[in-house]
């Protein structure tokens, strides 16, 4: 195996919290701490936590590590000891080759200078020549859309402008390894689509790429192997079974069931065919999701949805309502029922789960809302991206000369 | 330790090579940023010190004349000339690591970069206004001799001199916010105990014995001996000189070693 292109071997990093003695009045007392008491490096002092803690991974070339965890996990701050911005407190981080890092994208703009100018200056700031800067500028104004703007100061952009000016630049330097730090939050669908487009040429190229985002879809799209940080390394290996595992500590789902409900959920199961539960699938195997349901009183009005979400961006994939009739819940009588719904799982790879309700159409609102009912994850190595899965079957033929010279007439 | 030193030092001139695009990039966004949206532009730097020239010389030919054995206009306009180049530089790199938060937190390079480009700024400035030391020269009839030859060696001391103390202040000011008004007061005093408006030697005694430490004084005493009476140096500046050397790199290294813990401590 070749040299790894980022190593990051067991980083401690400690931060302070509040604010330092920034006066000259509270220096002197410090000076006769830091006199007096022999400090050590790995001892905390008051006021003082660790940020990332013992966090160890390693990129190989022309692979893409994603890195995603809550809040205050201490991505941003393993970005920043990477780029050499932070030093690490202890341990060791290296880059090989020639770093291209995107942590805020138009961070070097000054406002009173006009797009040309900032061009010229966030470019050098990102390690290029004058030369090569030059050389790219018409496809940097291209890419951005900013042709008619180009001399006028920054300060006078839109938002989006300048955020499309900043991509632009970056993602025509050369870099070895590119390091990514949310950049796909700002700007539109478009801009977003064209981010991701780059990074897979970049990828295909030999690039290694470090990768943090809240947006785990494209994590999952991007990126070959993920870490889970939450201070430390929670959990590290191929992208989904990561992306499982942060799934799994979210502590938004929910599945309490109101017990004065007229209709409620009481249980789901994700079973095969032969009745066995299952979790992880490849795409078209026919499943069942069995639903048990509390019945208290009349069902008459009522509305049985089944919804399929993709997990890493909640994105509905499927969602269909039932009406009592359909799913055979004809009595009124009070006690428990078990409905079968058949399925066929025709999505590509990724993380899904189940969303089952009971809707009351008199009053709009919902009796009970099942989330996640059941969780499904499906394996194939076919599709680049996307979710429906065609089941498509390439077939080729050569067509004779003679018929080829016929049609070719119109 | 000698060896290390060395080897610490290689690494930073390296550093500095390595990244002199944006060096160029960030002095002309200063450049730029200085006088956007002003009508006189560079003018303005020959303005200031012609304003206070003419202020002093009214004090110091009418009120209490002073000889300085040359025309005054021509004593005084030499020194706030020379003097603005390192007050300017100093008064900018005060706050430029720490006007530059977003860049000293986002994008790593050699932070040197923002306290040299202040100094390269305001050496515009002094070339500008020396255009008007030129006129003046030429006003007063004061023949170029060859002692210009040395001008060169009093530029590199002075900018070499002005370079250090701007890293120190923009370090110090990164750390301690105090230090920025600190040196406002510091940078007033320091400009009446050096030769700016009048001789050094005048000031006798303790005081001037004192004074006579400043390093500044010998370089802008120099600048009036190679400029306009075509003598060589004072010994004093070889004081200035050796001070200089030492001073440079002292701050630089120490900068050097203190930079990585600057994001987190700005």
């Amino acid at each position: 195996m070749s040299q790894p292109a980022v190593m990051f071997d067991g980083v401690w990093k400690k931060f302070r919290r509040g604010e330092r003695h920034d006066s000259l009045r509270d220096l002197i007392p410090a000076i006769a701490r830091g006199v007096l008491g022999r400090r050590r490096s790995n001892d905390l002092q008051d006021e003082e936590f660790w940020a990332v803690r013992d966090v160890s991974f390693e990129v190989q070339p022309g692979q893409a590590l994603g890195i995603i965890g809550p809040n205050g996990a201490g991505k941003s701050t393993t970005l920043k000891l990477l780029t050499k911005i932070l030093k690490p407190t202890q341990g060791r981080c290296e880059v090989r080759g020639r770093a291209g890092a995107l942590i805020e994208v138009a961070a070097g703009f000054h406002p009173d200078l006009t797009g040309r100018e900032n061009v010229y200056l966030q470019g050098a700031i990102m390690g290029m020549r004058r030369a090569g800067i030059a050389k790219h500028f018409d496809e940097i104004v291209d890419f951005a859309g900013v042709h008619e703007f180009i001399d006028t100061p920054v300060k006078r952009y839109s938002s989006g402008m300048n955020a499309r000016l900043g991509f632009a630049i970056a993602v025509n330097l050369d870099p070895e390894v590119l390091i990514i730090d949310e950049v796909l939050s700002v700007g539109d669908m478009g801009f977003q689509r064209r981010c991701v487009q780059r990074m897979r040429e970049f990828k295909r190229n030999g690039v290694s790429i470090v990768f943090v985002s809240h947006n785990l879809q494209a994590v999952a799209d991007l990126c070959d192997r993920t870490v889970h940080l939450n201070g430390t390394v929670r959990c590290v290996g191929p992208t989904t079974d990561v992306l499982d595992d942060y799934l799994r500590c979210d502590p938004t789902a929910s599945a309490e069931a109101p017990t004065t409900a007229r209709v409620s959920i009481r249980a789901a199961r994700l079973t095969d065919r032969a009745g066995a539960p299952v979790a992880e699938v490849t795409p078209g195997t026919d499943l069942t999701l069995s639903v048990t349901y509390g019945v208290h009183g009349p069902t008459a009005g009522l509305t049985f949805g089944l919804i399929l979400h993709r997990s890493t961006d909640g994105l509905v994939v499927y969602d269909a309502n039932f009406e009592p009739g359909e799913i055979g819940m004809t009595s009124s009588a009070a006690g428990e029922m078990v409905v079968d719904y058949r399925l066929r799982a025709n999505v590509t790879r990724g993380l899904y789960h189940f969303e089952c309700h009971v809707f009351d159409d008199a009053t709009q609102t919902f009796l009970h809302r099942f989330n996640p009912a059941a969780k499904l994850t499906v394996h194939e190595e076919r599709t680049w991206s996307g979710i429906a899965d065609l089941s498509i079957t390439p077939c080729g033929r050569s067509i004779p000369e003679q018929l080829l010279t016929a049609t070719s007439g119109f | 330790m000698f060896a290390t030193l060395t080897n610490e030092l290689r690494e930073m001139a390296l550093e500095q090579v390595q990244f002199r695009e944006l060096l160029l990039q960030i002095t002309l966004r200063d450049l730029r940023v200085r006088y956007k949206q002003t009508i006189m532009g560079f003018g303005w730097a020959m303005f200031m010190p012609l304003v206070n020239t003419a202020v002093f010389s009214v004090i110091f030919m009418r009120v209490a004349p002073l000889d300085t054995g040359m025309p005054y206009p021509l004593f005084a306009y030499c020194g706030l000339l020379t003097w603005n180049f390192s007050a300017a530089a100093f008064r900018f790199a005060v706050t430029s690591l720490t006007g530059n938060s977003n860049l000293v937190t986002k994008v790593y390079f050699p932070r040197e970069i923002f306290p040299i480009s202040s100094v390269i700024v305001s050496f515009i400035d002094l070339l500008v206004g020396s255009l008007v030391l030129v006129g003046l020269s030429v006003y007063y009839r004061v023949p170029p001799t060859w002692m210009l030859m040395v001008l060169p060696a009093v530029l590199l001391v002075h900018v070499c001199f002005t370079v250090a103390v701007a890293m120190i202040l923009a370090m110090a000011n990164l750390f301690y916010r105090d230090v920025r008004y600190l040196f406002d007061i510091v940078l007033t005093v320091w400009m009446f105990s050096t030769s700016v408006l009048y001789p050094m030697s005048l000031v006798g005694g303790k005081t001037g014995r004192v004074l006579a430490l400043n390093p500044m004084t010998p370089i802008i005493d120099a600048y009036r001996n190679v400029l306009i009476r075509g003598v060589a140096p004072d010994p004093s500046f070889g004081w200035t000189t050796g001070v200089t050397v030492v001073l440079l790199v002292m701050a630089w290294v120490a900068f050097h070693r203190a930079e990585v813990s600057f994001a987190e401590n700005i």
